[in-house]
């Protein structure tokens, strides 16, 4: 079949058609030596991206069997989609099809008519003669597996596993203690907003009674390979040793936090004998024993509650002690009001709606609230500057401190397995912080709950929900997952075996065939970015649909 | 097509888009219902999002074409729910599709009509800072870029004139009076709320001089005048149209006592304002007045440190209760007490108030049709014994950002995904196929 390339010139109403020079277009277009042996089909259209436009199109493609397809109208941004959805409903591969942007590039930027139409010319000729070197590509379907292994049996974990599991998918839960529930099962109680203590343990019980959750303790992950819809996974059992292997289409890390040793700062040094304590440690004897009390065993006369311990050393604010301490407080003022509590913060950070009501009903009892500069604690001593600069040194029977939360330690390995960033603080990095906020750089992995950072577990029962969605809505049971089309693909003659695309593939899609000595391209994986093309020293990578040649033809075009 | 597999999403804003573009690709057929002319929500209206400093319209543009582009979804603007019956799995709903009066597959948003329109109204998009025409769009780039004719206003429509002259500007026969207000009836599976927040009126915070005293401004006011598209380009002038102002003060928190909760989101604008501004107007000195400061996020507290070292000076102050704001000749005067309890004085050209965010314009209404519960606040109300959920009082129906309560583009986002994973599961488990 000889060429017969159709060239479209859009008018965009007044907007290209009283800025350049449409007729000349058409006529110059019409008659360009270099494309002499070629059949060209050269039109204009009041607008293309119209109803009546695209329904031009498609009965211009059809009718004149066209090979190839040049749209001059607006930027690719606008309604390069729009074009490619017409050659869909025809015969013409939507690969075969090339926008050209005489709008913002030409019409709407040049002052000067006849410049702005002799620059439109170049650009279509330089569309044109890529084209020509452009190739039909065909979207590949893959089969998927539905099911979904969740790392992690804390709150976010579960929420994930119950959000997910159902009659055709099922959730693989591993977590590395043997028990389910992560830090959140040591609290005695949750904050007014969150309800009972209850819905926790109600939770443990749902996954138990569910038969589309597996459950595996004391097991980590091991190795993944694969993409979404497609992981091959090696389970191991932490005490055993002994490998599990298994399949899934979309992998959860719900791996928690750590909290700060605040030993580890400067400003703080305590040892076992002293009356120091972690929140949460107050919590597991508050669960356990039912009481506040001293090593001793004695109630204390004092408390003094302190936030924000190593804030400044992590950089960020964690976001959940305020809450926390306020909570801590109320706890003791229910076991016995003449407890002298003092509770030194820097700032209130009480970001959610129902905070504020909490934090004046503890306000309104006998709690010595002070903004102070700075802290520090030596043994049960407490030093600290207060707002108006004045020192203060106060011993209290017991100290009470909010460590910050940290990533956790798991989170390298974890991020060095499935191939997702780290985020400077060590927690792991979004896709996209505001829009794609559960979502990696790896398809079909996803962050939840404390490991992306500070949340509380409001957040990390959202943020697994979030995830769930996710998966819900990109791995149906049943359905095929198309990867993308404009992939790079290696050449494998040229390929030296250097490894240096390794290096720079954001998305862990190159993998090194030992045996031949050559990289391989997972074209599942691929996205397409070209990063590693430009790397290949020997040029041996080669961009599907951006091939240096096209490129080459469209500038060498643009700039006759 | 089975009710079960279509969803109504209200509200276009940034967690209404993210759900109906998931719900899109798991082969849902999706409405999406906004009241305004355009979809977007607050997000197109701040300048640049925090911490990236990305452009905000950069970051939603692309999300605003893809919805326009979907089949699946069903854009219904200048729309409102009307009645809702029945229950999970089929939801009967009747939407008002205003009419536009403008083709929207005729109109190619070139912009001709506007200009000739004889009649003017508040921009009250634009927070009031411009005009706009009875025939207008809110703002460039406003997506559909496809204008809408105020009925009330326009004089060929209500009555008063003979006027024609968008029809003659218009050359592609896009103008329609005689299009017709349309009522749409579905029936949807389940219902996503995602309707936003509106900011505290200035008014329940009279002393602080908004609306009084011209060099007081409140935060959305500066969103638009640092926006490239908003009503000076991105020029930052004072109301005169000439001035720029050479020192600005933030005053954080407002509101937060009135409405009885800390709005979670304004702490994060002073740095944002500062590093603009300073590329804006070079040496303009920026004070940021607080009581509080809450960053809850791994990424936020880092750049609010390099603000406080290097581009604003932050000042404690005891409370805004105890803050008097004056005019002082073309400046403002803040008298507020210090860290130590003394009262100083600080006088700048602009004073920018943090409002604290509100429940939205309609959502009691809304509710009340949806049969959901709203908390004390005035937002939607989400039962606790399932902690950290986007359900609401009647099943089926999820909420989603703000209308649950303040929050981030992040946090809203997080709904959004969350609402659909909780609606493909709940209609998976219960409706039977």
């Amino acid at each position: 079949m000889s060429d017969k390339i159709g060239i479209y010139v859009c008018e965009c109403g007044p907007n290209i058609a009283s800025k350049v020079d449409i007729e000349r277009i058409l006529a110059e277009i019409s008659n360009l030596e270099e494309f002499k042996d070629k059949e060209l089909i050269v039109k204009k259209h009041q607008l293309l991206c119209s109803v009546g436009g695209k329904a031009f199109l498609e009965e211009e493609i059809k009718s004149n069997e066209l090979t190839h397809l040049v749209c001059a109208a607006c930027s690719p941004r606008d309604h390069d989609t729009t074009f490619i959805n017409v050659c869909k409903k025809t015969q013409l591969n939507p690969y075969m099809y090339q926008i050209v942007n005489i709008r913002e590039q030409c019409a709407w930027i040049i002052h000067d008519k006849e410049e702005a139409t002799d620059k439109a010319i170049q650009y279509i000729r330089g569309g044109i003669d890529r084209l020509l070197y452009q190739e039909p590509l065909y979207e590949k379907q893959l089969d998927s597996n539905p099911d979904v292994l969740v790392i992690g049996g804390g709150m976010a974990g579960m929420e994930a596993a119950l959000s997910l599991a159902g009659k055709d998918r099922r959730v693989f839960l591993i977590e590395k203690t043997d028990v389910l529930g992560g830090k959140s099962t040591v609290f005695s109680s949750l904050l007014p907003r969150q309800g009972t203590i209850n819905s926790i343990a109600g939770r443990l019980k749902e996954i138990e009674k569910n038969p589309y959750i597996k459950v595996f303790l004391e097991t980590e992950l091991d190795k993944i390979v694969g993409f979404l819809g497609n992981f091959e996974i090696m389970l191991k059992g932490n005490k055993t040793g002994e490998t599990i292997e298994l399949l899934s289409g979309a992998v959860v890390l719900a791996n928690g936090y750590e909290l700060k040793d605040a030993n580890e700062l400067e400003d703080f040094s305590y040892s076992d004998s002293d009356n120091v304590f972690t929140a949460l440690e107050i919590e597991e004897m508050l669960s356990k024993d039912g009481k506040i009390t001293l090593k001793s065993g004695k109630a204390p006369k004092s408390v003094a509650l302190v936030h924000c311990v190593g804030r400044k050393e992590a950089g960020y604010c964690s976001k959940i002690c305020c809450n926390y301490l306020l909570k801590t407080a109320r706890n003791i003022i229910e076991q016995s009001a003449d407890i002298e509590i003092i509770d030194l913060h820097q700032d209130l950070c009480l970001p959610d709606k129902e905070d504020q009501a909490f934090y004046e009903e503890i306000a309104a009892k006998s709690v010595n609230f002070t903004r102070i500069k700075s802290v520090s604690l030596k043994g049960n001593t407490v030093e600290y500057t207060d707002i108006s600069g004045s020192k203060e040194i106060i011993n209290p029977d017991m100290v009470i401190i909010a460590p910050a939360m940290q990533a956790a330690k798991d989170n390298e390995a974890l991020a060095e397995l499935v191939n997702i960033d780290l985020h400077e603080t060590g927690f792991f990095q979004e896709a996209h912080i505001k829009i794609n906020p559960v979502s990696t750089i790896t398809d079909g992995v996803f962050i939840t709950g404390a490991n992306r950072g500070p949340c509380d577990i409001n957040d990390a029962i959202i943020q697994a929900q979030a995830a769930s969605g996710k998966i819900l809505t990109q791995l149906i049971p049943g359905e095929k997952i198309i990867p993308e089309v404009k992939v790079t693909e290696i050449l494998e003659d040229y390929c030296t075996g250097c490894r240096t695309c390794l290096d720079v593939c954001a998305f862990g899609a190159i993998y090194f065939d030992d045996e031949r000595g050559i990289s391989v391209v997972n074209e599942a994986i691929c996205r397409g970015c070209g990063n590693c093309v430009g790397s290949c020293p020997s040029g041996a990578l080669r961009s599907k649909h951006f091939t240096n040649q096209q490129l080459y033809q469209q500038v060498k075009e643009a700039l006759r | 097509m089975n009710p079960s597999d279509k969803i109504l999403v209200i509200g276009s804003g940034i967690a209404g888009m993210e759900a109906s573009l998931m719900l899109s690709k798991a082969g849902k057929k999706v409405y999406l219902v906004e009241r305004l002319p355009l979809i977007g929500g607050n997000t197109i209206k701040t300048g640049e999002s925090f911490p990236n400093m990305e452009c905000s319209t950069c970051l939603v543009a692309p999300i605003q074409q893809e919805i326009l582009q979907d089949k699946n979804i069903e854009v219904m603007t200048v729309s409102n729910v009307e009645k809702v019956s029945g229950k999970t799995g089929n939801f009967a709903v009747s939407i008002t599709k205003k009419a536009r009066y403008v083709n929207i597959a005729a109109c190619l948003g070139c912009g001709m009509c506007y200009p000739v329109c004889p009649i003017t109204q508040p921009n009250n998009w634009e927070q009031n800072l411009v005009e706009k025409k009875a025939i207008y769009v809110e703002c460039a780039g406003s997506l559909p870029n496809v204008p809408v004719i105020d009925p009330s206003l326009c004089l060929h429509l209500n009555g008063k004139g003979e006027c024609n002259l968008c029809a003659e500007a218009c050359m592609f026969g896009a103008i329609d009076f005689l299009e017709v207000d349309e009522l749409v009836e579905e029936n949807f599976g389940a219902i996503i709320v995602a309707t936003g927040f509106s900011t505290l009126d200035t008014q329940s915070v009279s002393q602080l001089g908004h609306g009084k005293i011209p060099g007081v401004y409140t935060a959305y006011e500066i969103e638009r005048l640092l926006a490239s598209n908003g009503p000076t380009e991105g020029l930052i002038v004072m109301r005169d149209g000439e001035r720029v102002p050479q020192s600005i003060a933030i005053l954080h928190c407002v509101g937060r006592k009135e409405v009885g909760y800390c709005s979670n989101v304004c702490c994060s604008y002073p740095a944002r304002y500062a590093h603009f501004l300073r590329e804006k107007v070079a040496d303009v000195k920026i004070y940021d007045l607080y009581t509080d400061l809450c960053f809850p996020d791994k990424r936020y507290q880092k750049l609010n440190d390099e603000t406080r070292k290097e581009k604003a000076k932050y000042i404690f102050h005891q409370g805004i209760d105890k803050l008097e704001v004056n005019e002082a000749g073309d400046m403002v005067e803040i008298k507020y007490f210090d860290e130590k309890g003394k009262q100083s004085s600080l006088k700048v050209d602009m004073l920018v108030l943090t409002m604290a965010i509100t429940p939205s314009e309609g959502i009691e209404e809304l509710s009340e049709l949806l049969s959901i519960e709203r908390d004390k606040f005035g937002f939607i109300y989400t039962p606790k014994d399932r902690i950290g959920s986007v359900s609401t009082s009647r099943e089926g129906i999820f909420v989603a950002g703000c209308a649950e309560g303040p929050k981030d583009i992040q946090s809203s986002v997080l709904q959004g995904e969350a609402a659909v994973g909780q609606i493909m599961k709940l209609l998976n488990d219960k409706v039977e196929r």
